[in-house]
């Protein structure tokens, strides 16, 4: 089991963070702006600073082929940012939304992108040929609340949204001219915009703060704030589901998902520490193990070789000597995981992950 | 347009798309007539009768009253915390880890844990005594955090408050032993309130 690589950014909350493709470049929202870094040697050196929004960065994603990068904010704007010569170039979408938007990602055959908003509208982006634009479709009903996550279907047609409503939908996104007709899948096989392939929600209800279809798109998990996680397996198009296993944790809840393999979950959140989740339809779903387990963490290791100025240092500050370390958290991340993303590996078999928090930290962890 | 508070307008009132019912996130549930919820208390007195408090208790926790009147809800709460306080300190963590591991266990637990928070919030709010449990109206315990800090008030406040609020406190801090602060958590977000 190899160690986590742990770089601290800033002393400012990371509200999310995106990796290109070659892992050399990693986005991160800081603020009103977004920061680019560029791996150097160990850690990340500043590059570069997208600044073109004036309120909080809510959300940024690199397009693993092209390398645009799209970023959505509480201005309630949409910028995609294109490379040229004279750095990066942004362009504004028509989002038309009345309030924040709170989730950007492209799909995964990046001719489209999705942003959630709080305005209890998806707006699904594309780019138009004539005008030379990015224009947008409002995935509208039957949202009434603020979106809090997206994620694309494999086939860039569904999409999965939670919401502050404690609901998980799905939802077609298919934009003519754009689009190819799909596949038929377990979600459905006509598929005009706007379709609602699902809609779920768990007994003990709350938000949904993440959603993530498998790698092989057939199955949907999202996370709640009820401390839950809830695995959907549909049957076939306006059938109810095969199975929905939904696991209630001791822990608190989580704010972010990935799927490393088809039977491996990995969640992470206000606790602080990423947790694995495995199992399949059949088996059911329970949580495994902890990654950077606080549990069995010894308060040992830098302490014990400064102990005397420690001691020393203790005595003056709170007239004791045993330096009971209560400012820190005996997990990496010292304040709540906000995005956890896939680092290495392909999709269906992810063998480390990243996640930023609240703490300014970005680290690089192993799965297993 | 400069005058009034304009931060303070409901422009949400304004859109006609807007309308969001009730319903859509609390579950409905069938109503549950107050002479179901009695029978159910006096079956679990029975059990206590016959010194079977744990059979009391899951007996309770397994026969939610969701869909009963505030009059039916108030009788189950009663029931429950007379239950609670005819357990032996010695005997919480037991009984709690056996309902835990239990199926369905963590949903028992975290019905547990909303009668517990309904307890201490008509403990503190309430002058009028609950039936079956030694309630003393000093409206002057302590306890006003939700989430954080349970681990550490999980004793007995100082304050002579008689015996309901610390076997209430008692028996927080040990569900959330076996249950983790999930539990909390879900008695926020649970829309079948008890």
């Amino acid at each position: 089991m190899s160690v986590p690589e742990v770089n601290l950014l800033f002393h400012e909350p990371i509200a999310d963070h995106s990796f290109s493709a070659d892992r050399n470049l990693l986005a991160v929202a800081r603020d009103s702006r977004v920061q680019l870094y560029a791996r150097s040697g160990n850690g990340f050196a500043l590059q570069d600073e997208l600044a073109g929004h004036d309120k909080t960065v809510t959300s940024v994603d690199i397009a693993p082929q092209s390398g645009k990068i799209v970023t959505c904010s509480q201005d309630r704007n949409a910028l995609v940012w294109e490379p040229s010569p004279t750095g990066w170039k942004p362009t504004l979408v028509l989002l038309r939304i009345n309030r924040a938007a709170t989730h950007v990602r492209w799909s995964p055959d990046e001719t489209k992108f999705a942003v959630g908003s709080g305005a209890r509208v998806i707006a699904v982006c594309y780019f138009e040929e004539e005008n030379d634009w990015w224009v947008s479709k409002h995935l509208k009903k039957p949202l009434r609340t603020t979106v809090l996550s997206l994620n694309w279907h494999p086939n860039s047609v569904l999409l999965a949204a939670g919401s502050a409503d404690a609901h998980a939908r799905v939802f077609s996104a298919f934009i003519k001219g754009v689009d190819q007709r799909p596949e038929p899948t377990v979600w459905g096989e006509r598929l005009p915009f706007n379709t609602v392939c699902g809609e779920f929600s768990n007994s003990s209800g709350g938000w949904v703060h993440s959603v993530a279809f498998s790698p092989s798109g057939n199955a949907l998990a999202y996370a709640a704030h009820d401390s839950s996680i809830t695995v959907v397996y549909p049957s076939a198009p306006e059938q109810p589901p095969l199975s929905v296993v939904s696991i209630t944790t001791q822990m608190l809840p989580f704010t972010s998902l990935i799927w490393a393999r088809e039977d491996q979950i990995i969640a992470a959140g206000h606790d602080c520490h990423p947790v694995v989740f495995q199992g399949d339809m059949n088996g059911g779903w329970t949580q495994a193990y902890s990654i950077d387990d606080p549990a069995q963490r010894q308060d040992s290791g830098e302490g014990a070789e400064s102990s005397a100025l420690n001691m020393f240092r203790q005595m003056d500050l709170k007239g004791r000597t045993t330096s009971v370390d209560d400012t820190n958290l005996k997990t990496i991340h010292q304040n709540t995981i906000s995005t956890i993303r896939p680092y290495q590996g392909e999709p269906g078999n992810v063998s480390k992950f990243s996640s930023t928090g609240v703490d300014g930290r970005i680290v690089i962890f192993p799965v297993a | 347009m400069a005058t009034g508070n304009w931060r303070l307008i409901d422009v949400d009132a304004l859109d006609p798309e807007n309308a969001f019912p009730a319903e859509l996130l609390t579950p409905q549930f069938a109503p549950v007539p107050l002479a179901d919820i009695q029978a159910l208390a006096n079956h679990c007195r029975q059990s206590l009768q016959r010194g079977e408090q744990e059979e009391a208790l899951l007996t309770a926790l397994k026969n939610v009253p969701y869909g009963g009147d505030d009059q039916g809800k108030e009788l189950h709460l009663a029931t429950i915390l007379e239950i609670l306080s005819s357990i032996k300190q010695a005997e919480m963590t037991p009984i709690l880890a056996r309902i835990y591991s239990s199926p369905n266990g963590t949903e028992l637990l975290d019905a547990l844990m909303k009668y517990l928070y309904k307890g201490m919030a008509r403990h503190n709010a309430s002058n009028n005594g609950t039936p079956g449990v030694s309630v003393h109206a000093t409206g002057a315990s302590s306890v006003s955090g939700f989430g954080g800090a349970t681990r550490e008030f999980g004793v007995a406040p100082s304050r002579g408050d008689g015996g309901g609020m610390s076997v209430l406190l008692s028996w927080h801090e040990k569900v959330v032993d076996v249950a983790g602060t999930g539990a909390i958590v879900r008695v926020m977000t649970d829309r079948r309130t008890v």
